[in-house]
Protein backbone atom coordinates (compact mmCIF):
# COMPACT_ATOMS: atom_id res chain seq x y z
CA UNK A 1 0.00 0.00 0.00
CA UNK A 2 1.09 3.47 -0.85
CA UNK A 3 2.36 5.18 2.24
CA UNK A 4 1.10 8.51 1.11
CA UNK A 5 -1.46 9.12 -0.79
CA UNK A 6 -2.99 12.62 -2.83
CA UNK A 7 -6.62 12.14 -4.21
CA UNK A 8 -8.07 15.16 -6.37
CA UNK A 9 -6.20 17.77 -4.04
CA UNK A 10 -6.85 21.45 -5.24
CA UNK A 11 -5.71 24.72 -3.52
CA UNK A 12 -7.07 27.98 -4.36
CA UNK A 13 -6.31 30.99 -2.35
CA UNK A 14 -8.29 34.41 -1.97
CA UNK A 15 -5.92 36.95 -3.69
CA UNK A 16 -7.15 40.62 -4.40
CA UNK A 17 -9.13 40.46 -7.79
CA UNK A 18 -10.36 36.89 -7.12
CA UNK A 19 -8.94 33.29 -6.69
CA UNK A 20 -5.87 31.81 -8.06
CA UNK A 21 -5.57 28.34 -8.36
CA UNK A 22 -2.08 26.95 -6.71
CA UNK A 23 -2.97 23.22 -7.48
CA UNK A 24 -5.17 21.28 -9.15
CA UNK A 25 -7.09 18.34 -8.97
CA UNK A 26 -3.31 16.27 -7.84
CA UNK A 27 -3.26 13.04 -7.72
CA UNK A 28 -0.02 10.67 -6.44
CA UNK A 29 0.76 8.00 -4.90
CA UNK A 30 4.15 7.25 -3.11
CA UNK A 31 5.55 3.96 -2.17
CA UNK A 32 7.11 3.30 1.15
CA UNK A 33 11.11 3.36 0.55
CA UNK A 34 10.69 5.91 -2.08
CA UNK A 35 12.68 9.14 -2.63
CA UNK A 36 10.13 10.86 -4.67
CA UNK A 37 11.06 13.73 -6.31
CA UNK A 38 8.82 16.84 -7.27
CA UNK A 39 10.17 18.66 -9.56
CA UNK A 40 8.79 22.16 -11.03
CA UNK A 41 9.75 25.99 -12.36
CA UNK A 42 9.47 28.35 -9.60
CA UNK A 43 5.55 29.32 -9.42
CA UNK A 44 4.20 25.88 -10.14
CA UNK A 45 2.83 25.06 -7.05
CA UNK A 46 5.63 22.50 -5.81
CA UNK A 47 5.61 24.37 -2.23
CA UNK A 48 1.88 24.26 -1.52
CA UNK A 49 2.07 20.66 -2.61
CA UNK A 50 4.35 19.78 0.03
CA UNK A 51 2.45 22.03 2.42
CA UNK A 52 -0.48 20.00 1.58
CA UNK A 53 0.90 16.64 2.55
CA UNK A 54 1.40 17.70 6.45
CA UNK A 55 -1.48 19.95 6.40
CA UNK A 56 0.27 23.13 6.85
CA UNK A 57 -1.67 24.70 3.81
CA UNK A 58 -5.43 23.21 4.13
CA UNK A 59 -5.96 21.59 0.74
CA UNK A 60 -9.25 23.61 -0.70
CA UNK A 61 -10.56 19.94 -1.93
CA UNK A 62 -9.59 16.12 -2.05
CA UNK A 63 -7.97 13.84 0.35
CA UNK A 64 -4.03 13.40 1.74
CA UNK A 65 -3.84 10.32 3.28
CA UNK A 66 -0.68 8.98 4.33
CA UNK A 67 -0.41 5.83 6.36
CA UNK A 68 -3.73 4.72 5.73
CA UNK A 69 -5.47 7.85 7.05
CA UNK A 70 -7.04 10.77 6.13
CA UNK A 71 -5.52 14.04 6.95
CA UNK A 72 -8.08 16.42 6.20
CA UNK A 73 -10.47 14.11 8.25
CA UNK A 74 -8.11 14.20 11.70
CA UNK A 75 -9.38 16.52 14.72
CA UNK A 76 -6.55 19.31 15.86
CA UNK A 77 -5.17 16.84 18.43
CA UNK A 78 -4.70 13.76 16.01
CA UNK A 79 -3.49 15.97 13.43
CA UNK A 80 -0.95 17.17 15.80
CA UNK A 81 -0.12 13.56 16.37
CA UNK A 82 0.48 12.56 12.93
CA UNK A 83 2.64 15.07 12.23
CA UNK A 84 5.40 13.38 14.46
CA UNK A 85 5.63 10.92 11.72
CA UNK A 86 5.72 13.44 9.25
CA UNK A 87 9.13 15.24 9.30
CA UNK A 88 10.06 18.67 7.53
CA UNK A 89 13.41 20.09 6.23
CA UNK A 90 13.42 23.86 4.97
CA UNK A 91 15.51 25.63 2.14
CA UNK A 92 15.83 28.12 4.83
CA UNK A 93 16.72 25.41 7.54
CA UNK A 94 14.35 27.21 10.07
CA UNK A 95 15.82 26.24 13.20
CA UNK A 96 15.16 28.14 16.35
CA UNK A 97 17.94 31.20 16.76
CA UNK A 98 18.31 31.54 20.34
CA UNK A 99 18.37 28.07 21.21
CA UNK A 100 21.49 26.14 20.76
CA UNK A 101 22.09 23.42 18.45
CA UNK A 102 21.41 20.38 20.93
CA UNK A 103 18.43 22.19 22.16
CA UNK A 104 16.77 22.31 18.40
CA UNK A 105 17.62 18.82 18.14
CA UNK A 106 15.30 18.06 21.06
CA UNK A 107 12.43 20.53 20.43
CA UNK A 108 10.22 17.60 18.75
CA UNK A 109 10.83 15.70 21.27
CA UNK A 110 9.74 18.29 24.10
CA UNK A 111 6.61 19.06 21.69
CA UNK A 112 5.78 15.06 21.80
CA UNK A 113 6.76 15.33 25.95
CA UNK A 114 9.16 13.47 26.28
CA UNK A 115 11.71 13.22 29.42
CA UNK A 116 14.48 16.10 29.19
CA UNK A 117 17.31 13.30 30.00
CA UNK A 118 15.41 10.83 26.91
CA UNK A 119 15.37 13.75 25.04
CA UNK A 120 19.20 15.22 25.55
CA UNK A 121 20.92 11.48 24.71
CA UNK A 122 18.44 10.98 21.93
CA UNK A 123 19.25 14.23 19.92
CA UNK A 124 23.59 13.31 21.32
CA UNK A 125 22.76 9.96 18.88
CA UNK A 126 21.32 11.98 16.37
CA UNK A 127 24.33 14.64 15.59
CA UNK A 128 26.30 11.85 15.72
CA UNK A 129 24.66 10.86 12.83
CA UNK A 130 24.87 13.74 11.06
CA UNK A 131 28.61 13.97 11.88
CA UNK A 132 27.72 17.60 14.15
CA UNK A 133 28.42 15.81 17.74
CA UNK A 134 31.12 18.67 18.91
CA UNK A 135 28.93 21.39 17.81
CA UNK A 136 26.04 20.40 20.36
CA UNK A 137 26.87 23.75 22.27
CA UNK A 138 26.98 26.24 19.53
CA UNK A 139 24.13 28.29 18.27
CA UNK A 140 22.72 27.88 14.48
CA UNK A 141 24.60 31.85 13.88
CA UNK A 142 27.44 30.21 14.61
CA UNK A 143 27.27 27.07 11.49
CA UNK A 144 27.84 27.45 7.99
CA UNK A 145 24.59 26.57 5.52
CA UNK A 146 25.55 22.98 5.40
CA UNK A 147 26.18 22.96 8.75
CA UNK A 148 22.62 23.92 10.00
CA UNK A 149 20.88 21.60 7.31
CA UNK A 150 22.34 18.43 8.96
CA UNK A 151 21.39 20.13 11.98
CA UNK A 152 17.66 20.43 10.83
CA UNK A 153 18.15 17.15 9.40
CA UNK A 154 19.08 15.63 12.95
CA UNK A 155 15.68 17.53 14.13
CA UNK A 156 13.35 15.82 11.93
CA UNK A 157 14.28 12.44 12.72
CA UNK A 158 13.86 13.26 16.56
CA UNK A 159 10.42 12.46 16.31
CA UNK A 160 11.15 8.66 14.53
CA UNK A 161 9.18 9.64 11.73
CA UNK A 162 8.10 7.61 8.53
CA UNK A 163 8.34 10.39 6.27
CA UNK A 164 10.64 13.40 5.50
CA UNK A 165 9.58 16.14 3.34
CA UNK A 166 12.45 18.32 2.21
CA UNK A 167 10.91 21.73 0.91
CA UNK A 168 14.02 22.98 -1.72
CA UNK A 169 16.04 21.72 1.09
CA UNK A 170 19.79 22.21 -0.85
CA UNK A 171 18.68 24.93 -2.71
CA UNK A 172 20.47 27.37 -0.70
CA UNK A 173 23.33 25.18 -0.26
CA UNK A 174 26.51 25.15 -3.24
CA UNK A 175 27.04 22.38 -5.31
CA UNK A 176 30.03 20.35 -2.64
CA UNK A 177 27.55 20.87 0.30
CA UNK A 178 24.59 20.14 -2.14
CA UNK A 179 25.96 16.94 -2.53
CA UNK A 180 27.18 15.59 0.95
CA UNK A 181 23.34 17.10 2.27
CA UNK A 182 22.01 14.38 -0.55
CA UNK A 183 24.12 11.75 0.32
CA UNK A 184 23.15 12.06 4.01
CA UNK A 185 19.51 12.03 2.38
CA UNK A 186 20.07 8.86 0.53
CA UNK A 187 21.70 7.30 3.95
CA UNK A 188 18.60 8.26 5.92
CA UNK A 189 16.51 6.70 3.17
CA UNK A 190 18.48 3.09 3.13
CA UNK A 191 19.54 2.87 6.70
CA UNK A 192 15.86 4.02 8.93
CA UNK A 193 13.99 3.31 5.37
CA UNK A 194 12.27 6.64 5.84
CA UNK A 195 10.13 7.25 2.86
CA UNK A 196 12.11 10.22 1.65
CA UNK A 197 9.78 13.34 -0.71
CA UNK A 198 11.91 16.21 -2.24
CA UNK A 199 10.70 19.28 -3.76
CA UNK A 200 13.04 21.02 -5.82
CA UNK A 201 13.65 23.16 -9.02
CA UNK A 202 17.55 21.04 -9.92
CA UNK A 203 16.85 17.73 -12.18
CA UNK A 204 20.35 17.35 -11.12
CA UNK A 205 18.86 16.85 -7.59
CA UNK A 206 16.31 14.12 -8.36
CA UNK A 207 18.69 12.54 -10.50
CA UNK A 208 20.98 12.24 -8.28
CA UNK A 209 18.30 10.30 -5.41
CA UNK A 210 15.45 9.89 -6.59
CA UNK A 211 13.86 6.95 -7.88
CA UNK A 212 10.55 8.49 -8.91
CA UNK A 213 9.78 12.08 -9.81
CA UNK A 214 6.53 13.91 -10.85
CA UNK A 215 6.50 16.78 -12.83
CA UNK A 216 4.40 19.32 -12.16
CA UNK A 217 3.57 22.50 -13.65
CA UNK A 218 1.07 25.53 -13.24
CA UNK A 219 -0.45 23.51 -10.41
CA UNK A 220 -1.14 20.31 -12.12
CA UNK A 221 0.89 17.20 -12.81
CA UNK A 222 2.79 17.00 -16.06
CA UNK A 223 3.83 13.52 -16.19
CA UNK A 224 4.89 10.75 -13.28
CA UNK A 225 7.10 8.10 -13.44
CA UNK A 226 10.44 6.40 -12.97
CA UNK A 227 13.54 8.50 -12.80
CA UNK A 228 15.41 6.48 -15.67
CA UNK A 229 12.23 6.98 -18.13
CA UNK A 230 11.41 10.24 -17.23
CA UNK A 231 15.49 11.81 -17.73
CA UNK A 232 15.54 9.63 -20.84
CA UNK A 233 11.97 10.51 -22.95
CA UNK A 234 10.52 13.54 -21.10
CA UNK A 235 7.40 13.91 -22.78
CA UNK A 236 5.37 16.70 -21.38
CA UNK A 237 6.74 20.28 -22.65
CA UNK A 238 7.51 21.34 -18.55
CA UNK A 239 9.68 17.93 -18.55
CA UNK A 240 11.78 18.65 -21.55
CA UNK A 241 12.32 22.11 -20.41
CA UNK A 242 13.26 21.02 -16.92
CA UNK A 243 15.58 17.71 -18.50
CA UNK A 244 17.08 19.46 -21.51
CA UNK A 245 17.87 23.01 -20.16
CA UNK A 246 18.96 20.27 -16.78
CA UNK A 247 21.42 22.31 -14.32
CA UNK A 248 20.94 25.27 -15.57
CA UNK A 249 18.28 28.44 -14.26
CA UNK A 250 15.39 27.73 -16.41
CA UNK A 251 14.03 30.69 -17.68
CA UNK A 252 16.93 33.50 -19.04
CA UNK A 253 19.96 31.41 -20.19
CA UNK A 254 22.66 33.12 -22.45
CA UNK A 255 23.70 29.80 -23.19
CA UNK A 256 20.04 28.81 -24.52
CA UNK A 257 20.61 32.05 -26.91
CA UNK A 258 23.98 31.12 -28.04
CA UNK A 259 22.72 27.54 -29.03
CA UNK A 260 20.34 29.50 -30.84
CA UNK A 261 23.04 31.22 -32.69
CA UNK A 262 24.67 28.41 -33.86
CA UNK A 263 24.17 26.82 -37.44
CA UNK A 264 23.57 23.31 -37.66
CA UNK A 265 19.64 22.52 -38.02
CA UNK A 266 19.90 18.82 -37.17
CA UNK A 267 20.60 18.62 -33.57
CA UNK A 268 19.64 15.76 -31.76
CA UNK A 269 19.55 14.48 -27.92
CA UNK A 270 21.22 11.67 -26.75
CA UNK A 271 21.06 10.35 -23.17
CA UNK A 272 23.80 8.37 -21.25
CA UNK A 273 21.73 5.51 -18.73
CA UNK A 274 23.13 2.77 -16.96
CA UNK A 275 22.95 0.31 -20.16
CA UNK A 276 25.80 2.86 -21.84
CA UNK A 277 29.17 1.32 -22.61
CA UNK A 278 32.57 2.54 -21.50
CA UNK A 279 34.01 4.23 -23.96
CA UNK A 280 34.53 7.50 -26.09
CA UNK A 281 31.76 6.89 -27.99
CA UNK A 282 31.05 10.42 -29.19
CA UNK A 283 34.48 10.77 -30.75
CA UNK A 284 34.45 7.12 -31.71
CA UNK A 285 31.80 8.42 -33.89
CA UNK A 286 33.41 11.12 -35.42
CA UNK A 287 36.38 8.84 -36.31
CA UNK A 288 33.78 6.31 -38.15
CA UNK A 289 31.49 8.85 -40.10
CA UNK A 290 34.37 11.23 -40.96
CA UNK A 291 32.74 14.19 -40.64
CA UNK A 292 32.60 16.52 -37.20
CA UNK A 293 29.90 17.28 -34.71
CA UNK A 294 29.08 20.34 -33.02
CA UNK A 295 28.32 19.87 -29.33
CA UNK A 296 26.20 22.23 -28.04
CA UNK A 297 25.86 20.73 -24.48
CA UNK A 298 27.01 18.66 -22.18
CA UNK A 299 25.98 17.33 -19.34
CA UNK A 300 27.67 13.96 -17.59
CA UNK A 301 28.85 12.65 -14.39
CA UNK A 302 30.86 9.32 -13.89
CA UNK A 303 28.87 7.24 -12.18
CA UNK A 304 30.51 3.91 -11.56
CA UNK A 305 33.02 4.29 -13.96
CA UNK A 306 29.97 4.89 -16.72
CA UNK A 307 29.02 7.87 -18.46
CA UNK A 308 25.57 9.16 -17.28
CA UNK A 309 23.91 12.51 -18.24
CA UNK A 310 22.78 13.92 -21.75
CA UNK A 311 24.19 15.36 -24.51
CA UNK A 312 23.11 17.84 -27.33
CA UNK A 313 24.65 17.76 -30.34
CA UNK A 314 24.49 19.39 -33.69
CA UNK A 315 24.87 17.64 -36.86
CA UNK A 316 26.48 17.71 -40.22
CA UNK A 317 24.07 19.13 -43.06
CA UNK A 318 25.10 15.72 -44.76
CA UNK A 319 21.75 13.95 -44.70
CA UNK A 320 23.77 10.66 -45.17
CA UNK A 321 26.16 11.43 -42.02
CA UNK A 322 23.45 12.51 -39.90
CA UNK A 323 21.85 8.77 -40.61
CA UNK A 324 25.26 6.82 -40.18
CA UNK A 325 25.45 8.54 -36.40
CA UNK A 326 22.63 8.19 -35.51
CA UNK A 327 22.68 4.75 -35.87
CA UNK A 328 26.05 4.64 -34.82
CA UNK A 329 24.97 5.98 -31.52
CA UNK A 330 21.55 3.57 -31.24
CA UNK A 331 24.07 0.49 -31.81
CA UNK A 332 26.39 1.79 -28.64
CA UNK A 333 22.80 1.62 -25.83
CA UNK A 334 22.57 5.21 -26.35
CA UNK A 335 19.07 6.85 -26.21
CA UNK A 336 18.85 9.15 -28.81
CA UNK A 337 16.44 12.05 -30.09
CA UNK A 338 15.52 14.58 -32.47
CA UNK A 339 15.52 17.90 -30.75
CA UNK A 340 14.02 20.93 -32.03
CA UNK A 341 15.69 24.41 -32.87
CA UNK B 1 22.49 71.53 50.54
CA UNK B 2 20.27 71.10 53.16
CA UNK B 3 19.75 67.47 54.74
CA UNK B 4 16.14 67.40 54.88
CA UNK B 5 16.24 68.30 50.85
CA UNK B 6 18.33 65.27 50.21
CA UNK B 7 16.14 62.71 51.98
CA UNK B 8 13.19 64.15 50.34
CA UNK B 9 15.02 63.79 46.82
CA UNK B 10 16.37 60.34 48.01
CA UNK B 11 12.46 59.38 49.27
CA UNK B 12 11.48 61.20 45.74
CA UNK B 13 13.94 58.55 43.73
CA UNK B 14 12.64 55.83 45.86
CA UNK B 15 8.28 56.44 45.37
CA UNK B 16 9.66 56.72 41.47
CA UNK B 17 10.91 54.14 40.88
CA UNK B 18 8.41 52.21 43.17
CA UNK B 19 5.61 53.58 40.79
CA UNK B 20 7.31 52.51 37.33
CA UNK B 21 8.53 49.36 38.70
CA UNK B 22 5.17 48.15 39.74
CA UNK B 23 3.09 50.01 36.92
CA UNK B 24 6.17 48.30 34.03
CA UNK B 25 5.05 45.08 36.15
CA UNK B 26 1.26 45.44 36.09
CA UNK B 27 1.19 46.31 32.67
CA UNK B 28 2.77 43.32 31.45
CA UNK B 29 0.76 41.16 33.46
CA UNK B 30 -2.17 43.19 31.08
CA UNK B 31 -0.24 44.37 28.16
CA UNK B 32 1.67 41.00 27.31
CA UNK B 33 -1.03 39.06 27.01
CA UNK B 34 -2.75 41.53 25.18
CA UNK B 35 0.59 41.72 22.76
CA UNK B 36 0.39 38.14 22.17
CA UNK B 37 -3.60 38.16 21.11
CA UNK B 38 -2.75 40.50 18.89
CA UNK B 39 0.11 38.76 17.56
CA UNK B 40 -1.79 35.29 17.02
CA UNK B 41 -4.99 36.68 16.04
CA UNK B 42 -3.48 39.02 13.32
CA UNK B 43 -3.26 38.90 9.73
CA UNK B 44 -0.18 36.39 9.53
CA UNK B 45 -0.97 34.99 12.67
CA UNK B 46 -1.04 31.33 14.34
CA UNK B 47 -4.67 31.99 15.09
CA UNK B 48 -6.13 34.21 13.08
CA UNK B 49 -9.07 36.01 13.84
CA UNK B 50 -10.45 39.14 12.41
CA UNK B 51 -12.63 39.74 14.52
CA UNK B 52 -11.33 39.41 18.02
CA UNK B 53 -8.23 41.09 16.24
CA UNK B 54 -10.74 44.14 15.55
CA UNK B 55 -11.60 44.53 18.91
CA UNK B 56 -8.32 44.59 20.72
CA UNK B 57 -6.77 46.79 18.33
CA UNK B 58 -9.63 49.34 18.63
CA UNK B 59 -9.78 49.34 22.51
CA UNK B 60 -5.53 49.75 22.19
CA UNK B 61 -5.82 52.85 19.90
CA UNK B 62 -8.94 54.10 22.27
CA UNK B 63 -7.28 53.98 25.09
CA UNK B 64 -3.61 55.15 23.80
CA UNK B 65 -4.96 58.41 22.37
CA UNK B 66 -6.46 59.72 25.90
CA UNK B 67 -3.77 61.89 26.89
CA UNK B 68 -2.58 60.86 30.57
CA UNK B 69 -3.06 63.12 32.39
CA UNK B 70 -6.90 63.83 31.40
CA UNK B 71 -7.20 59.53 31.88
CA UNK B 72 -5.70 60.36 35.36
CA UNK B 73 -8.78 62.59 36.47
CA UNK B 74 -11.47 59.75 34.45
CA UNK B 75 -9.74 57.02 36.45
CA UNK B 76 -10.36 58.49 39.69
CA UNK B 77 -13.11 56.33 40.69
CA UNK B 78 -11.83 52.91 39.99
CA UNK B 79 -8.54 54.06 41.50
CA UNK B 80 -10.18 55.10 45.01
CA UNK B 81 -12.27 51.84 44.47
CA UNK B 82 -8.62 49.73 44.35
CA UNK B 83 -6.30 51.42 46.63
CA UNK B 84 -9.10 53.66 48.69
CA UNK B 85 -7.74 57.65 48.33
CA UNK B 86 -6.71 59.21 44.87
CA UNK B 87 -3.34 60.78 45.72
CA UNK B 88 -0.08 59.12 46.47
CA UNK B 89 2.45 57.32 44.40
CA UNK B 90 0.60 54.02 45.13
CA UNK B 91 -2.72 55.74 43.93
CA UNK B 92 -0.84 56.91 41.19
CA UNK B 93 -0.02 53.23 39.68
CA UNK B 94 -3.75 52.47 38.96
CA UNK B 95 -3.74 55.06 35.95
CA UNK B 96 -0.15 54.44 35.17
CA UNK B 97 -0.98 50.68 34.15
CA UNK B 98 -4.42 51.40 32.14
CA UNK B 99 -2.13 54.13 30.23
CA UNK B 100 0.86 51.35 30.00
CA UNK B 101 -1.17 48.82 28.86
CA UNK B 102 -2.42 49.17 26.01
CA UNK B 103 1.08 50.58 24.71
CA UNK B 104 3.04 47.81 25.91
CA UNK B 105 0.74 45.73 24.23
CA UNK B 106 1.28 47.33 21.09
CA UNK B 107 5.69 47.20 21.77
CA UNK B 108 4.89 43.22 22.59
CA UNK B 109 3.09 42.65 19.34
CA UNK B 110 5.24 44.50 17.12
CA UNK B 111 8.05 42.39 18.83
CA UNK B 112 6.43 38.96 18.04
CA UNK B 113 5.41 39.55 13.90
CA UNK B 114 8.91 39.94 13.69
CA UNK B 115 9.75 36.29 14.70
CA UNK B 116 10.39 34.41 11.69
CA UNK B 117 7.58 32.78 10.34
CA UNK B 118 9.36 29.80 9.11
CA UNK B 119 10.81 28.88 12.61
CA UNK B 120 6.76 28.90 13.17
CA UNK B 121 6.36 26.95 10.82
CA UNK B 122 9.05 24.11 11.38
CA UNK B 123 7.45 23.83 14.79
CA UNK B 124 3.72 23.82 13.48
CA UNK B 125 5.40 20.71 11.05
CA UNK B 126 5.73 18.89 14.08
CA UNK B 127 2.97 18.60 15.51
CA UNK B 128 3.56 21.64 18.14
CA UNK B 129 0.11 23.60 19.58
CA UNK B 130 -0.69 27.29 19.68
CA UNK B 131 0.37 27.19 23.74
CA UNK B 132 3.96 25.55 22.72
CA UNK B 133 4.57 28.22 20.21
CA UNK B 134 3.71 30.78 21.72
CA UNK B 135 6.32 30.09 24.89
CA UNK B 136 8.92 28.37 23.09
CA UNK B 137 9.12 30.08 19.59
CA UNK B 138 7.55 33.73 19.77
CA UNK B 139 8.17 34.32 23.36
CA UNK B 140 11.11 32.65 23.11
CA UNK B 141 12.89 33.27 19.81
CA UNK B 142 11.06 37.38 20.62
CA UNK B 143 12.59 37.94 23.57
CA UNK B 144 15.62 40.14 22.46
CA UNK B 145 13.58 42.58 20.92
CA UNK B 146 10.62 42.31 24.03
CA UNK B 147 13.69 42.93 26.40
CA UNK B 148 14.22 46.15 23.95
CA UNK B 149 10.86 47.03 24.08
CA UNK B 150 10.31 46.42 28.46
CA UNK B 151 13.12 49.07 28.26
CA UNK B 152 11.21 51.57 26.21
CA UNK B 153 8.29 50.78 27.90
CA UNK B 154 9.87 51.38 31.34
CA UNK B 155 11.55 54.85 30.69
CA UNK B 156 8.67 55.73 29.29
CA UNK B 157 6.25 54.98 32.22
CA UNK B 158 8.94 56.76 34.25
CA UNK B 159 8.63 59.64 32.50
CA UNK B 160 4.72 59.59 33.25
CA UNK B 161 4.90 58.68 36.81
CA UNK B 162 7.02 62.24 36.85
CA UNK B 163 4.08 63.88 35.38
CA UNK B 164 1.35 62.35 37.57
CA UNK B 165 3.72 63.85 39.98
CA UNK B 166 1.64 67.06 39.14
CA UNK B 167 -1.77 65.64 40.59
CA UNK B 168 -0.02 64.79 43.92
CA UNK B 169 1.54 61.76 42.15
CA UNK B 170 4.59 61.41 44.83
CA UNK B 171 7.94 61.15 43.50
CA UNK B 172 10.48 63.14 42.04
CA UNK B 173 7.93 65.02 39.71
CA UNK B 174 6.03 65.94 42.50
CA UNK B 175 9.34 67.41 44.10
CA UNK B 176 9.95 69.36 40.53
CA UNK B 177 6.51 70.97 40.50
CA UNK B 178 6.42 71.88 44.39
CA UNK B 179 9.67 73.47 44.67
CA UNK B 180 10.51 73.98 41.10
CA UNK B 181 8.01 75.49 39.92
CA UNK B 182 5.56 76.78 42.54
CA UNK B 183 7.97 78.10 44.79
CA UNK B 184 10.97 78.98 41.64
CA UNK B 185 13.20 77.00 43.38
CA UNK B 186 15.00 76.40 39.88
CA UNK B 187 17.87 74.61 41.46
CA UNK B 188 15.79 71.70 43.03
CA UNK B 189 13.59 71.28 39.55
CA UNK B 190 17.14 70.92 38.00
CA UNK B 191 18.28 68.58 40.39
CA UNK B 192 15.38 66.34 39.73
CA UNK B 193 15.52 66.74 36.07
CA UNK B 194 18.80 65.24 36.13
CA UNK B 195 18.17 62.96 38.83
CA UNK B 196 15.16 61.58 36.10
CA UNK B 197 17.84 61.36 33.27
CA UNK B 198 20.09 59.44 35.10
CA UNK B 199 17.17 57.15 36.13
CA UNK B 200 16.37 56.63 32.52
CA UNK B 201 20.07 56.31 31.36
CA UNK B 202 20.25 53.66 33.94
CA UNK B 203 17.78 51.79 32.79
CA UNK B 204 18.40 52.15 29.47
CA UNK B 205 21.39 50.80 29.73
CA UNK B 206 20.76 47.78 31.79
CA UNK B 207 17.75 46.72 29.39
CA UNK B 208 20.60 47.10 26.20
CA UNK B 209 22.96 44.67 28.19
CA UNK B 210 20.47 42.21 28.93
CA UNK B 211 19.10 42.53 25.60
CA UNK B 212 22.52 41.41 24.20
CA UNK B 213 23.61 39.48 26.62
CA UNK B 214 20.29 36.69 25.82
CA UNK B 215 21.17 37.54 22.06
CA UNK B 216 22.30 34.36 20.50
CA UNK B 217 21.21 34.78 16.75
Amino acid sequence: MAIVEVKNLSKTFDAAGGTTTALNHINLSIEEGDVFGIIGMSGAGKSTLVRCLNLLEVPTEGQVIVEGKDLTALTNKELREERGRIAMIFQSFNLLQQKNVISNVCVPMMIQGKKKSEAKKRAKELLELVCLQDKARSYPSQLSGGQCQRVAIARALASDPKILLCDEATSALDPQTTNQILDLLKEINQKLKITIIIITHQMSVVQKICNRVAIIDHGEIAEMGEVEEIFTHPKSQAGRVLVIDGTQEVGTSDRQKAVELLKEKKRIRIVFSKNSSYEPVIANMVLAVGKPVNILKADTQDVGGVARGQMILGLPDDADAQEKMIAYLKDHNLAVEEVQA
Amino acid sequence: MREEIVTMLLQGIGETLYMSVFATLFGYVIGLPWGVALCITGKNGIKRNSGIYFVLDVIANIMRSIPFLILMIMVIPLTIAIVGQSYGSTATIVPLVISAAPMIARMVESSLVEVDAGEIEAVQSMGAGTGWIILHVLLGEGRVSLIAGATISFATILGYSAMAGTLGGGGLGDIAIRYGYHRYDTQIMIITVVLLVVLVQIFQGLGTWVGKKSDKR
